[in-house]
C-alpha cells in the first residue's frame, strides 16, 4: 500500500491497547511503531489517497518527499519514546502517547485543510493528557491552561480555513497566497511553534508532564507547526526575523530558568527558531536545513528530555537548586545527556552540528548578516545552558548526598538508541541528507567551518569558566508572555465572580433585613403607626425625640377603637359608590 | 586559577588566529564585514557568552524573576 495513511494504525492501536493484558501492553505500544514503519517505507513519493466527504474531495493522504522526512523521524521518535516508557504501566498513558504520534502523523500526510484541522484538535488534546496524567495540583493548572490556549489556537485555525475555504472555494493544503484567511492559518502555526509571544504555553506546560510524556511532548507539537509553515508560508519574510529573534528569547530565558526540563523548553523554543527562520529564507538551501534540523532535533530534544526525565524519576527533582553531586549515583545517564548536549550545541561528529549549520548556511547564501550572528548568538547560549550549566548543576556543584531510584533498563536503552542515531547522523550525514525534501549541495565538514565552530564553542565554554564560581541557581521563576492571562486571570475573576457574588450577596442580605423589619412591624401594626405619628409630631414641633421602637404588642395598649374600623370602612364605601357613579 | 585562565585562553586565540588566517579565509565564499577579521569567532563566542549571562542577569533581576509562589499565592480560592 503506497499511500496508507499511517494515522490509522495508531489509532487502531490506541483502540485496541485498553482491551490487551496489561503485562503486554507496552510491548504492543512498540509493535505498532514497527508496523507503521513497515508502511512508511513502503509509501511512494507523489502517491495520494482520497476520501470522498459532503462536496469536497479530502486528501487524507498526501506523500511526498517533504511529508516522509517529517514522517520518518516521527515514527523513530514514537518508537524510542516506546522503549525509554516502556516501564510506564499507565494505561492513560500509552492510549494517549499512540494517539498524539498518530494525529502528527495525520497532520504531517495531510493533503487538504480539513484533514490537518481534524489530527489538528487530535494532536492538542491526546498532548493535553501527557501533561494531566502526572497527577499533580500543577500539572492539572498548566493542562487547563494548555488546553485554553490550544483551544484558541485550534479556534483560529478553523476560522482561518472556513474563511479560506471562500474564498478560495479549494481545501487544498498547499502555499497560501497571504489576505485575511491565510493570516489566522499563520496564528495558528505560530501559536504551536511557540513563536514569540506566542510562546508562554510551551515553558508552562513541557516542564508538568510524566517523564516519559515529556519526552513525547518535546518531539510533535512544535515540529509538526514547523512542516505547517514550511508546506504553507516558505519564504515569508515576516518568519526569518521572527525564527532569528525567537531563537535569541528562547536562549536568554533559558538561562533564567531553574527547572532543568523548563531549561530544556526554553531551548525548544530556541531551536525551533532556527527551523522558522530557515522556512522564512524559503530557498531549497534553507527548507532543507530547517527539515534536517527539525529531524535531529526531534532527537537530540527528546534524549535531552529523557535524561532530565531520568534524573527527575530516580531523585524526584528536578529544580537545579535541588540537584548536584549526581556523578557517582547516575553517571551513565550524564554520558547520555551529553551526547544531545554536544548534538544541541552542534559539536562537530554529533547530528546539530551538520542540520543547524544548514540553516545559517542558508542565512549565509541570501547575505542575511544580522541574522547570522543572532543564530550564532542562539548557538553559544545553547552550549552555555545545556552543554556547560546544566550538567555541572546536577551532576557536579554542590554534593547534596541526594537518594536516588534504581532506574528501569528501558529507560537506559531508549537513551542509548537516540543516542547512537544522534551521534550517526553526525558523523555520517549523508543518512539525514539523503531524506531531505530537496537535492543537497552541502558538506558540513569543510576546515573554515569546523575551525569557526570550534573557536566558538571553545571560547564560550573559556567564558563559562571564567565566570562559573559566581554563577548559581536561583529558586524562581521568569515571568514570560503567559503572565497575560496568568495574571490578569484573577482580576478576570474578580470582576466576573467575586464581585457577582459579592453584589447578590449584598442584595440578600439588604433584602433579609428588610423582611425583618415587615416581620416586627406585622407583629404590631398599631404600635409602630402610633410612633410613626409621634415621631412625625415630635419632629414637625420640634420637641424631645421619642423612643423610636414601640414596646412589645399589647392588646390593651394597641387597640384601635372599633369606630376608627367602622368609619375606614364606610369611608371606603362612600369612595367606592362615588367612582362608579361618576364614571 | 586566573593565571591558567589567561595561558589557556590566549594560546587557544594564537592558535585559532593562526588557522583562520592560513585556513579561513582563502575558502570563505560569501563576504561579511567580519570575514577578514582573524579569530573574529573567538572573540564573538567570548563575548556573547558573557553577554548572554549578563544580559539575562540583569533583564531577571530588574523585571522578570519572581518568587516561585508568585502565581500560586493569590490563589485562595481553591
Amino acid at each position: 500500500m503506497s499511500n496508507f495513511p499511517l494515522a490509522i494504525i495508531y489509532i487502531i492501536g490506541a483502540v485496541l491497547l485498553p482491551v490487551l493484558p496489561r503485562r503486554i501492553r507496552s510491548a504492543f505500544c512498540l509493535i505498532v511503531s514497527v508496523a507503521a514503519f513497515v508502511f512508511l517505507i513502503n509509501l511512494e513519493t507523489g502517491a495520494s489517497l482520497t476520501f470522498p466527504f459532503l462536496n469536497y474531495e479530502l486528501v487524507v493522504s498526501r506523500v511526498d518527499r517533504l511529508s516522509l522526512a517529517f514522517g520518518y523521524v516521527f515514527v523513530i521518535m514514537g518508537f524510542l519514546g516506546g522503549v525509554y516508557g516502556y516501564h510506564v504501566k499507565d494505561t492513560l498513558q500509552q492510549v494517549t502517547a499512540l494517539l498524539y504520534v498518530g494525529s502528527s502523523l495525520g497532520v504531517v500526510f495531510a493533503g487538504d485543510l480539513f484533514t490537518l484541522l481534524f489530527f489538528w484538535e487530535i494532536m492538542a488534546v491526546s498532548s493535553l493528557f501527557l501533561i494531566w496524567a502526572r497527577r499533580t495540583r500543577e500539572s492539572r493548572k498548566a493542562g487547563f491552561r494548555y488546553l485554553l490556549v490550544h483551544a484558541f489556537g485550534g479556534s483560529a485555525l478553523m476560522a482561518g480555513i472556513l474563511l479560506h475555504l471562500q474564498q478560495t472555494g479549494s481545501l487544498l493544503f498547499v502555499h497560501f497566497d497571504g489576505g485575511a484567511a491565510s493570516y489566522l492559518i499563520l496564528l495558528a502555526f505560530a501559536l504551536n511553534a511557540a513563536v514569540p509571544p506566542l510562546n508562554g504555553w510551551l515553558p508552562d506546560s513541557y516542564p508538568e508532564g510524566t517523564v516519559a510524556g515529556s519526552v513525547f511532548l518535546s518531539a510533535f507539537t512544535t515540529k509538526v507547526a514547523v512542516y505547517a509553515l514550511a508546506r504553507g508560508f516558505a519564504g515569508l519574510e515576516l518568519l526569518i526575523w521572527s525564527g532569528a529573534i525567537m531563537a535569541v528569547y528562547g536562549v536568554v530565558f533559558a538561562f533564567l530558568a531553574n527547572d532543568g526540563r523548563r531549561l530544556l523548553s526554553y531551548h525548544i523554543i530556541s531551536q525551533v527558531g532556527y527551523m522558522v527562520c530557515g522556512v522564512g529564507i524559503g530557498t531549497q538551501m534553507a527548507v532543507n536545513g530547517a527539515t534536517a534540523h527539525a529531524f535531529a532535533h526531534i532527537l537530540y530534544k527528546g534524549l535531552l528530555f529523557m535524561g532530565m526525565g531520568t534524573v527527575l524519576y530516580a531523585t524526584g527533582r528536578n529544580k537545579m537548586t535541588e540537584l548536584g553531586g549526581l556523578f557517582k549515583k547516575m553517571w551513565p545517564t550524564l554520558i547520555f545527556f551529553m551526547v544531545g548536549a554536544f548534538s544541541i550545541s552542534g559539536v562537530p561528529l554529533f547530528s546539530g552540528f551538520v542540520s543547524k549549520s544548514m540553516v545559517i548556511h542558508g542565512a549565509e547564501m541570501e547575505h542575511l548578516g544580522a541574522v547570522v550572528l543572532l543564530l550564532n548568538l542562539a548557538s553559544i547560549g545553547t552550549f552555555l545552558s545545556i552543554g556547560l550549566k546544566l550538567p555541572y548543576f546536577t551532576w557536579f556543584s554542590t554534593d547534596r548526598n541526594l537518594k536516588t531510584e534504581p532506574v528501569p533498563k528501558g529507560m537506559y536503552i531508549g537513551m542509548g538508541l537516540t543516542s547512537a542515531l544522534c551521534i550517526a547522523i553526525g558523523v555520517y550525514p549523508a543518512l539525514l541528507y539523503n531524506l531531505l525534501p530537496f537535492a543537497v549541495d552541502y558538506q558540513p565538514y569543510t576546515a573554515p567551518h569546523l575551525i569557526e565552530s570550534m573557536q566558538l564553542l571553545i571560547f564560550t565554554g573559556l567564558a563559562f569558566w571564567l565566570v562559573m564560581k559566581k554563577l548559581h541557581a536561583e529558586a524562581t521563576i521568569t515571568l514570560d508572555t503567559d503572565w497575560f492571562y496568568r495574571r490578569p486571570s484573577r482580576l478576570a475573576f474578580n470582576v466576573f465572580s467575586v464581585s457577582v457574588c459579592e453584589l447578590f450577596g449584598a442584595i440578600e442580605r439588604l433584602s433579609l433585613r428588610f423582611v425583618r423589619y415587615l416581620v416586627r412591624v406585622g407583629g404590631n401594626p398599631a404600635g409602630y403607626a402610633v410612633e410613626a405619628t409621634k415621631n412625625a409630631g415630635h419632629i414637625l414641633l420640634r420637641t424631645e425625640k421619642p423612643a423610636r421602637e414601640p414596646s412589645d404588642f399589647s392588646p390593651d395598649r394597641y387597640r384601635i377603637p372599633l369606630g376608627i374600623m367602622v368609619l375606614v370602612v364606610l369611608l371606603a364605601l362612600i369612595v367606592i359608590l362615588a367612582w362608579d357613579f361618576l364614571f | 586559577m586566573k593565571r591558567n585562565f589567561l595561558i589557556t585562553a590566549i594560546a587557544i586565540l594564537i592558535v585559532a588566529i593562526i588557522l583562520d588566517v592560513l585556513v579561513v579565509s582563502g575558502h570563505v565564499h560569501v563576504k561579511f564585514p567580519w570575514s577578514h577579521v582573524p579569530g573574529f569567532f573567538s572573540f564573538f563566542g567570548f563575548l556573547g557568552c558573557l553577554a548572554i549571562i549578563y544580559g539575562a542577569k540583569l533583564l531577571g533581576h530588574f523585571w522578570l524573576q519572581r518568587g516561585e509562589d508568585y502565581y500560586d499565592k493569590d490563589d485562595e480560592h481553591e
